[in-house]
Order: structure tokens, then C-alpha cells, then sequence
């Protein structure tokens, strides 16, 4: 255990260092206080400390709400990026040249400061310009970032900071951590898929050139993608909605509009006039038996009909000029 | 459309000679087909050039004809993209205006002088008569059956997926390209087929031609190296493989080089390299082949799979490396947006603002393919059957493009072919099997359950599960009269979709609209014309005309004037300039339209007439692209109120009031309606009683139903004043100059 005292001791000098008295310099010693995170979290009280009036620095504060019971799913997401930042911008601004703090403000910690801003949402990015020095403006109004645009990412915030800041100072720019824990498991993962494919090909190979898998995977994709996946893949359309009179609406209004499970239906008419399609042209003239033959034509062409009919009648929802139709529908 | 089933009928009882007469007379018929439904908007309207990229085409070919080829090929357009200019014989696909040319001057050689802008606008219609015949080699050369090969002409030539860019006045590079799409393929699977050197050099020249006619030959680039490649992982490779596309590569590669504007780029750029991969890759299978051939050695084999693999190993590293240190240029946004589908809205606005970057919802594909969607998966299905080489390249294509297709509306255009080759196949196999007229014998029943079906499940132990038992045929007539008449109904209802879509979408030139009036009769809407025939008479002829960028090429075609920005959105810098130029206070515009000498400034308006593809529609797009190079001066933000909408009424924002854009649609517009009484009819709202005021600028034109209104930059006063002041003073306001006095006044005694 002697090791551990030799530490204690060695670490002393650097908690005196820490415990020192504040030095009167109010950015030093907000300065001093964030090298351990990165940003300083705030109250109320640090807060107006913080963006006092005569002020020779920049600040750029955070106004989140991270508690769950807010329900601010874009809050929680921003703030491992809003770390990230002001670590590296710490990291690589040493001296402090840029003259620039960063702090965060969470509702539960700053509600009276969210009401004099008169906050409704959450997060906003507040940038307080020096009011004393040489970079000093004279409009004392912080400029404000809204998250109009969704999600934003490290980098798109610092360079809206970097716009803020004089040319001159320096603007260190993002360090993203190597992040070895996925490095080394992508690795092992890589590893451990070779070694099975080459352990398990003698299984694998048949399944491989199973002819059905393929024209299975195949058709699979192609209704997918025919029937406007990608579509709600990218638009990022709700799956279903209601239709405002307590019951569930499946097709949406609208000629370029549509719903997750209005596709789906969608696909899976496509799917059964395909199958009824390949019955009669490949199944059929393969029954030997007569009779079951004659019944298998007659209820594919039903099927054929109906759906066909339904597929119309679906298409005639979406285009109101439409006006083919097919009987039962 | 019962053509080809007719031609089935007539099989069993007629010649050779009867039948290849027959196929011509259909395939004439049905290139007649195509021709005809695509001259809807000629018959309605006149014989007009469409939209937008065609005027560009337009006025190149007029360049062309004028003055030569030579002219062409270094053609640089002082009259485009002010003050830059556009190197434009070095950025385009020379493809299309060239075959217009040839055709204008041999009908002139032929003592036809036909005016050239009647080449231009039926030369859509003249390509897809030959994309059919295409069509029907193609799918002739998939299956035995020769009836699959004219329904899918007959399909391919009404289908709307393919009208839709091709229609009588649509003259863009699509209208000669699918054409030669279709062709290279076909020429392709010949090659395969036949492992002949002749035909890969025919694929080689005909690609060549697709590159300098269409940007998406880079589709051709990837399909053909990856067929290649999905042959060899097959086991299938053979020298007829390595005959054909070797000799595809290394001429096609050589023909596409002599295009200006693709250059280097096949042996440069991401989209090409997959060909030179699988180039490199078929000579070390090549290789191995031979060796093995020579040496059959079965440790010799082990060694000689592991080099194969290292070298892959080796060839993709350096390919990676050769791309992150910039040898290689990165895939081209365009293209990496089909992949990451979230690339072009945060890196590019300018390709996500184009309607046709939009990814495709299901309505989309059955407007354009109607039967044949559900037609298509089963004949995709139906080429796993026996699986040759070309089926293969279906399959391939089929799942390809329908990807392509659901992430781009632009790229149903590259389906469209393949879905018709693979409905005419599952058709064509309904139709050949419920028309024989041969009844199979009943007794045949015990012989096909039990041991045939053994036999062929022995030899055929991949087969699909649906063709195991042996076939039989159809037994009676009720089943033949079932299916072919629901056959011929589908059919004739596939005829009346593709024609009531044809008239109905697609074929409206778009630079002019028609309406009905209450009475049933047809009412013109000309305004585009009558706007772009004033600038042309009335603006001197390098008057500099400042517009959003999608009227650029019309305006350059039908007016002749200077633009500043058009449709080729080479430069977003420039592009964001104009943005920024409409989506700011007047003070702000001015000076940047004076730096840039515009004289006019052209804005849509369509509040009048309720036509909703207007500027102030397309208005947060500018914001947007401005904001993307000026974050500091263009806020979208500041464009929605605040409850986050965006409205032109009272309501609207300051920033929005007095953008010059907004300034531009409104001015003067509640002058049309009783005092508060403005309504904009495309929003549906009341606009404000007092409308805005312009200082800088003058209204100099108004179209009739307003939709165009064309504007004149002032020129700096006179007397040195700021235009703000010179118009307070026009209109008598007086100038506030009482803080400005110094002291009261004294008598002068002297």
C-alpha cells in the first residue's frame, strides 16, 4: 500500500492548486472550474455570474432540459455532442486565446433563468458577446441557435460558434475520440464471421445456392422497393394515422403521400397478383388431375380479379381523376 | 395488343417466311403506336419545345447547325451564367444535339429542308419506335418464345414510365438515351451469348454513344461489371464471358474518353472503378483458369485460390488508399445520394430542391407502370427457372433499378425497360400456355405423377419448387376461355391507363398551360411566351435578365437574353448569389444586381391564376441555398413567424415583407381587387390592404394572367441620392430634416 500513500501525497499539491482562492479574474476562475468537463454546469445564480455585464469574455451557455420526465428526446441526443465540443475546443485552445466559455444550463437547475428569456422550447444555444475589450459588440442581446433543423452535430455548431468569434482568435477544431472499444469489436467481429463462414461452408454453400433463397430475396426486394420503401425509409413517414373520427385511416390523402402500413398493404397486393400470376403460368398446366386443375385456374383467375379490382379501387383513392375500375370493387 | 397473341395462334399453320413478315408488319404497328400516343401535346398545342432543359438542348442544336461542328465542340457561351460565362462544348452530352444534327443535314442531303426545331421535337417520338424494336430483341434473346418479345415491344412503347420523358417537344438527353440504354444491352447479352468479339466492340460503340448522349450511362458502367462479376461468383465463368468483356471494357472505356466532359473521369472517378475492379479481376480468373487447365494439381489449385485472394485483398486496398489520398475522386453528390439517402438534404440543397431528386411513393409506380408492376416480379421469378446467363442479368437489372428507382422518381425511367421485358415474359408464358391448342391426354395422368416427377427432381435438384413436376399442359376449354379472356381485358385496360395517362399528365409542354372555361371549351394560358417575346423586343440584346435559376434555359432559348444563373447548376455560388439577391431588403439587393449588371429581374407569380409551381413556392429554396454560403445574412429562420409557419398574409414576417421577392410577386397586385379585398389564390389567403412599396427597381412587364412579371433595375440617381429618398421625394413626402438643424436661424447682417 505504499504506492497508494506515495499518490495521495503526490496529489496533494494539485488539490491545494484546485482549493485556491478565486483571483478576483472572473474568466480565469470560470475557466479553472470547467478544465475538469469541458463546460461549466449552471444554476441560476452562476448563470447571472456568468453573463454579467462587464464582461471581457465570450460565453456560449446551453439551455437544455435533460430529465426524462421532459420528454426532450433532442435535448438528451445533442448533449454527448455538446461535451464533445467543448472538450476538444478546451483541449486545443490551452491558453484560452479565444477568451470563450462554455456552459450548460438545465431547466431543472435554471427555471427562473428560463423565464426572464421567455424559453418555450428547449435545447437553445445562447453566444454572449464581450461587452468590455477589443472583440466587444454593441449589441449587448445574445445571438441565439435554434435547433430548427433537427439534430445538429458537433461540428455544424462549431462552426456556427467559429462564425461568432472574431477572425483572429483561434478556433480549435472537433477531435472525435478513436473509439477503440468498436474498432476492436468490428475486428473481432470480422475475425469471428471468417472463421465461421469457413468452419460452417460446407452448410453454408448449399443454402447459398439454393435457387428458391435468391428468387425469394429477390422478389422480396424488388416489392419492397416497388411498392415506395424507400419512400418511408427516407421521408420517415408514420406508419399509420388516425382518421380524426376515432378510427384508423390506411391510405393517406394525396397523389405523393402515403403511410408505413398503406406500403405494406400495398406490397402484399403485389405480392398475391405476382403469386397468382406464376400459379397460372407455371403451377396450372403442371397438375395432372383434370378436374383439380379446372378448379385451380378458376379460383387463381377469382383471385387474379379480385385483387386487381381492390388495387383500383385503392389507386382510385389516391388520384380522385381516375376512372378505370374492375367489377367487384 | 392482340397482336402477339395472334401471332401465337398463327404459329402452328403458317411458314417460316409468313411468320418473319408477320413480326415485321407488328413491330411496324407497333413503332406506329408509340409514335402516335406521344403527339398528344403537338395536336393540342403546337409543334413546341417543353419544360425546361430542352430549350437548352434547343439552342445548342441551333448552335450546332449554324456553325458547324468544330464551333460546337469549343463552344464557350459568353451569354450564360453572367459574368462568367460557361465553357459549354467541354459540359454537356454532345449525344442528342449531334444526332439532331446529322438527321437535319442528311434529310437536307435528301433535298427535305425541314425546319430543325421539328427535328428536335420529334426526335423523342422517332427514338422510342426504335426503343421498341430494341425492346423486343432484348427480350427475344431471354426466352424462346417469340410472342414475349413483341408484347414487351407493344409495352415499352405505351408504357408511361417511358412517355413521360419522351413525348413530342420533351428534347432531352433521355429521349435518344433509353433507346441506346436498351440497346447496349442487348448487344451485351449477344456478346455473352455468343462470347464474340464483334459484338462486345458493337456494345463498346454503342456505349460510347450512351456516354456522350446521357449522364446515366454510369448505370451501364456498374450493371455490366457487376453481372460479370455475380457470373464468376457463380462458377460460371467462361471465355466466352472473358471474350466479351474484356473487349467491352477496354473500347468502351476508350470511346467514352473522347467525350470533353466525362475525360479522365473513367479511370478517375469512384462510379468507374467497380469496372475496372472486375476488369482486373476476370484477367486473374482468366488466368487461374488456363493454369489450372495446364497443371491439374490439386495443392497447386489451394495456392492459386489463396493468390487470387490476396491479390483481390491487395487491389481493393490500394484502391482505398488511392481514394483517400485524392487520386481517385470522390463519388459525385448526385450519385452518393442514391446511396446515403440523407446525403443530399444536409451537404446539397441544390439537388434536393429539384421535385424530380424526390424518392418515389407507390401511386408513382403504378401511374407510370400500371399492370406490369404486378406482372414484373413473376417474370422475375419465372427467369429463376432455368437461370442462363442473360436471365441472370434480369434478375440483377430488376432489383437494381427498383432500388434506383424508389429512391429517385428521375430513375423509373431506368426500370421502365426492364419491368417491360420481365411482365412480357410472365404474359407471354400465360398466353402461349392457355393458347395451345393441343388437349394433353388424360391418361398421361399416371405417368406424371409418380416417376417423371422423380426423374426431373434427379436432374433438376436446384429447380424452383414450382416447376418440379413435369408439365402437362391445359385440359378444357372453360380454364383456355377463363384465362385468355381476363387476359385480354387486362390488356385492354393496360391500353386505356397508358393513354389516359399519357393525355392527361404528360403531355402538357408546360411553358404552356391550358385550362377549361365553365363551359367546357379549352382555354390557353401563354404567358411564359408572351413575357420571354417582350424581352426579346422590347430589352436591348445583351440586357442582363436576373431570375431563379429554373427559367435560365428558357429564358436563354425563347427570349436571347444574358441570364445570369440557369438549369446547369454548375456553380451554387453563383446560384446562392441570385438567392440571396431575392431573398433580401432592397438595400441589400441592389447593390449585388448592380455588381452583376442585371438590367431585368423575372419573377413568377402564380397568386393571380392559382398556379402553384411559383417563385414564392420555390421561395425557401433560395433562402436556403443563400443560407448555405451566407449563414449570416440569410436566415431560414426568420422567413416562418413565430409559431413556425410560413405566410405571405398579414401575418408574414418582416424579413419575408421586405424580401425583394415578396416585393416582387405583390406589387401592385391589390391594385386588381377592391380595396383589402387581395386574395393570393394559390396560398388562399388575404394579403395585407397596403401592398409593398419598390424603390430600386420598376415594374416594366406584366404578363396577362400575371404569371410573369419582369422588372427594371433603376439606374443610380441622378442626383446622387439613395433610391429610398429619390422615391420619398417623388412622392412628395418631405424629408425629416428637423434633428438636423443646427441651431435657430440668425439674420445675416452684412
Amino acid at each position: 500500500m505504499r504506492w497508494l500513500q506515495l499518490l495521495t501525497v503526490s496529489v496533494l499539491p494539485l488539490v491545494a492548486l484546485a482549493a485556491k482562492k478565486p483571483s478576483g479574474d472572473r474568466f480565469s476562475d470560470f475557466r479553472s472550474k470547467s478544465l475538469s468537463s469541458g463546460n461549466l454546469k449552471l444554476d441560476d445564480n452562476v448563470y447571472t455570474q456568468l453573463t454579467k455585464a462587464p464582461r471581457d469574455y465570450s460565453v456560449v451557455v446551453l439551455l437544455t432540459a435533460l430529465e426524462t420526465r421532459f420528454g426532450c428526446t433532442l435535448c438528451r441526443e445533442f448533449q454527448p455532442e455538446w461535451d464533445l465540443l467543448s472538450k476538444s475546443w478546451q483541449k486545443g485552445d490551452k491558453k484560452a486565446e479565444s477568451r470563450l466559455l462554455f456552459g450548460t444550463l438545465d431547466f431543472v437547475d435554471g427555471k427562473s433563468t428560463f423565464q426572464s428569456l421567455m424559453l418555450q422550447t428547449a435545447p437553445v444555444i445562447l453566444f454572449f458577446h464581450p461587452t468590455v475589450g477589443p472583440d466587444a459588440k454593441v449589441d449587448a442581446q445574445p445571438v441565439r441557435f435554434d435547433f430548427t433543423a433537427g439534430p445538429q452535430s458537433a461540428e455544424q455548431i462549431h462552426a456556427w460558434v467559429a462564425r461568432q468569434l472574431p477572425a483572429s482568435s483561434p478556433k480549435p477544431s472537433v477531435v472525435r475520440p478513436i473509439n477503440y472499444v468498436k474498432i476492436i469489436s468490428v475486428t473481432t467481429a470480422v475475425l469471428g464471421l471468417i472463421t465461421f463462414v469457413t468452419v460452417a461452408s460446407p452448410y453454408i454453400v448449399p443454402v447459398l445456392q439454393n435457387r428458391n433463397l435468391w428468387a425469394a430475396f429477390s422478389l422480396i426486394g424488388v416489392l419492397l422497393f416497388t411498392s415506395g420503401h424507400m419512400f418511408n425509409h427516407i421521408r420517415k413517414v408514420p406508419y399509420v394515422s388516425g382518421d380524426g373520427k376515432g378510427g384508423i385511416s390506411y391510405f393517406a390523402g394525396g397523389f405523393s403521400n402515403q403511410f408505413g402500413l398503406e406500403s405494406q398493404i400495398v406490397a402484399a397486393i403485389y405480392g398475391v397478383l405476382s403469386f397468382a400470376t406464376i400459379s397460372l403460368a407455371l403451377k396450372v398446366p403442371r397438375i395432372a388431375d383434370a378436374r383439380a386443375q379446372q378448379i385451380a385456374v378458376f379460383i387463381w383467375s377469382g383471385v387474379l380479379l379480385c385483387m386487381y379490382s381492390f388495387l383500383l379501387s385503392v389507386f382510385r383513392i389516391k388520384n380522385g381523376g381516375y376512372q378505370f375500375w374492375l367489377p367487384p370493387f | 395488343m392482340a397482336a402477339p397473341a395472334s401471332d401465337t395462334l398463327l404459329q402452328q399453320f403458317t411458314g417460316r417466311k409468313t411468320r418473319g413478315v408477320l413480326r415485321f408488319v407488328i413491330l411496324g404497328l407497333i413503332a406506329g403506336a408509340a409514335v402516335s400516343s406521344r403527339l398528344f401535346s403537338v395536336i393540342r398545342f403546337e409543334s413546341i419545345i417543353h419544360e425546361f432543359d430542352p430549350w437548352f438542348n434547343f439552342r445548342a442544336t441551333k448552335y450546332l447547325v449554324q456553325n458547324g461542328f468544330y464551333s460546337f465542340w469549343d463552344w464557350f457561351d459568353d451569354r450564360t451564367w453572367h459574368p462568367l460565362g460557361r465553357v459549354t462544348g467541354g459540359t454537356l452530352y454532345p449525344g442528342l444535339m449531334v444526332t439532331s444534327g446529322v438527321i437535319y443535314h442528311a434529310l437536307r442531303a435528301l433535298t427535305l429542308p425541314v425546319d430543325i426545331r421539328n427535328i428536335c421535337v420529334l426526335l423523342a417520338p422517332g427514338f422510342s419506335g426504335l426503343t421498341a424494336f430494341a425492346t423486343y430483341l432484348l427480350t427475344s434473346e431471354m426466352v424462346a418464345s417469340p410472342s414475349a418479345g413483341l408484347l414487351a415491344a407493344a409495352f415499352m412503347g405505351i408504357t408511361p414510365g417511358y412517355i413521360s420523358r419522351s413525348v413530342a417537344g420533351s428534347y432531352d438527353n433521355e429521349a435518344i438515351a433509353i433507346f441506346l440504354l436498351v440497346f447496349t444491352f442487348f448487344l451485351w447479352i449477344k456478346a455473352v451469348k455468343n462470347g464474340s468479339m464483334f459484338w462486345g466492340a458493337l456494345t463498346a460503340l454503342f456505349y460510347g454513344y450512351m456516354v456522350s448522349a446521357w449522364g446515366g450511362y454510369v448505370f451501364i458502367t456498374n450493371l455490366l461489371p457487376l453481372h460479370a462479376f455475380v457470373l464468376i461468383c457463380m462458377g460460371r465463368y467462361s471465355p466466352r464471358l472473358y471474350v466479351s468483356y474484356t473487349s467491352w471494357y477496354a473500347l468502351g472505356t476508350l470511346a467514352s474518353m473522347q467525350i470533353p466532359f466525362v475525360g479522365f473521369l473513367p479511370i478517375r472517378s469512384s462510379e468507374h472503378m467497380s469496372s475496372l475492379g472486375v476488369f482486373g479481376l476476370i484477367q486473374i480468373v482468366g488466368f487461374v483458369e488456363y493454369v489450372r487447365v495446364q497443371l491439374p494439381n490439386k495443392q497447386f489449385q489451394t495456392l492459386l485460390r489463396a493468390l487470387v485472394f490476396v491479390i483481390f485483398v491487395v487491389a481493393f486496398g490500394g484502391l482505398v488508399v488511392l481514394t483517400v489520398s485524392g487520386t481517385i475522386a470522390p463519388w459525385s453528390g448526385r450519385f452518393y445520394s442514391l446511396w446515403d439517402t440523407a446525403y443530399a438534404k444536409i451537404h446539397i440543397p441544390i439537388i434536393a430542391s429539384v421535385s424530380e431528386h424526390q424518392p418515389t411513393a407507390w401511386p408513382a409506380f403504378f401511374f407510370d407502370l400500371s399492370m406490369m408492376i404486378w406482372l414484373f416480379p413473376a417474370g422475375v421469378y419465372m427467369c429463376f427457372r432455368s437461370l442462363t446467363d442473360e436471365q441472370v442479368f434480369i434478375v440483377i437489372y430488376s432489383v437494381l433499378a427498383s432500388y434506383f428507382a424508389g429512391v429517385m422518381v428521375r430513375l423509373m425511367l431506368t426500370l421502365t425497360p426492364i419491368v417491360c421485358v420481365a411482365s412480357a415474359m410472365a404474359f407471354s408464358q400465360i398466353l402461349d400456355t392457355y393458347l395451345d391448342a393441343k388437349i394433353p391426354e388424360q391418361g398421361a395422368k399416371e405417368n406424371g405423377s409418380s416417376d417423371p416427377a422423380k426423374v426431373a427432381a434427379a436432374v433438376l435438384p436446384d429447380g424452383l419448387r414450382s416447376t418440379r413436376n413435369p408439365l402437362v399442359g391445359i385440359y378444357s376449354y372453360a380454364s383456355r376461355l377463363t384465362v385468355i379472356g381476363a387476359s385480354t381485358v387486362y390488356l385492354m385496360l393496360f391500353v386505356l391507363h397508358c393513354t389516359w395517362v399519357t393525355s392527361n399528365a404528360y403531355s402538357s409542354p408546360s411553358v404552356v398551360l391550358a385550362s377549361r372555361l365553365p363551359d367546357g371549351s379549352q382555354h390557353i394560358i401563354d404567358d411564359y411566351r408572351e413575357a420571354y417575346y417582350w424581352l426579346r423586343q422590347n430589352t436591348p440584346d445583351n440586357a442582363k435578365v436576373m431570375s431563379w435559376w429554373d427559367y435560365g434555359y428558357q429564358i436563354g432559348g425563347m427570349a436571347d437574353r444574358p441570364t445570369l444563373v440557369d438549369n446547369n447548376t454548375w456553380n451554387n455560388t453563383h446560384i446562392a448569389t441570385v438567392g440571396k439577391a431575392m431573398s433580401s431588403r432592397e438595400e441589400v439587393s441592389y447593390p449585388i444586381m448592380r455588381q452583376h449588371e442585371v438590367d431585368y429581374v423575372l419573377v413568377v407569380f402564380g397568386g393571380l391564376l392559382g398556379y402553384s409551381g411559383d417563385d414564392i413556392n420555390k421561395f425557401l429554396w433560395m433562402v436556403r441555398i443563400a443560407e448555405g454560403i451566407w449563414p449570416e445574412e440569410v436566415k431560414e429562420r426568420n422567413f416562418f413567424t413565430q409559431r413556425g409557419e410560413y405566410r405571405v398574409d398579414e401575418e408574414a414576417t418582416p424579413t419575408m415583407k421586405n424580401s425583394l421577392m415578396y416585393k416582387m410577386s405583390y406589387y401592385n397586385y391589390n391594385s386588381l381587387f377592391p380595396a383589402g379585398q387581395a386574395t393570393d389564390r394559390v396560398r388562399g389567403v388575404r394579403l395585407p390592404a397596403e401592398g409593398p412599396q419598390l424603390s430600386t427597381i420598376e415594374e416594366a412587364f406584366t404578363s396577362e394572367n400575371w404569371i410573369i412579371r419582369i422588372y427594371k433595375v433603376k439606374e443610380p440617381d441622378n442626383f446622387g441620392r439613395d433610391h429610398q429618398s429619390a422615391t420619398a421625394f417623388d412622392k412628395g413626402h418631405k424629408k425629416k430634416r428637423a434633428s438636423k438643424r443646427k441651431g435657430p436661424r440668425v439674420l445675416r447682417v452684412e
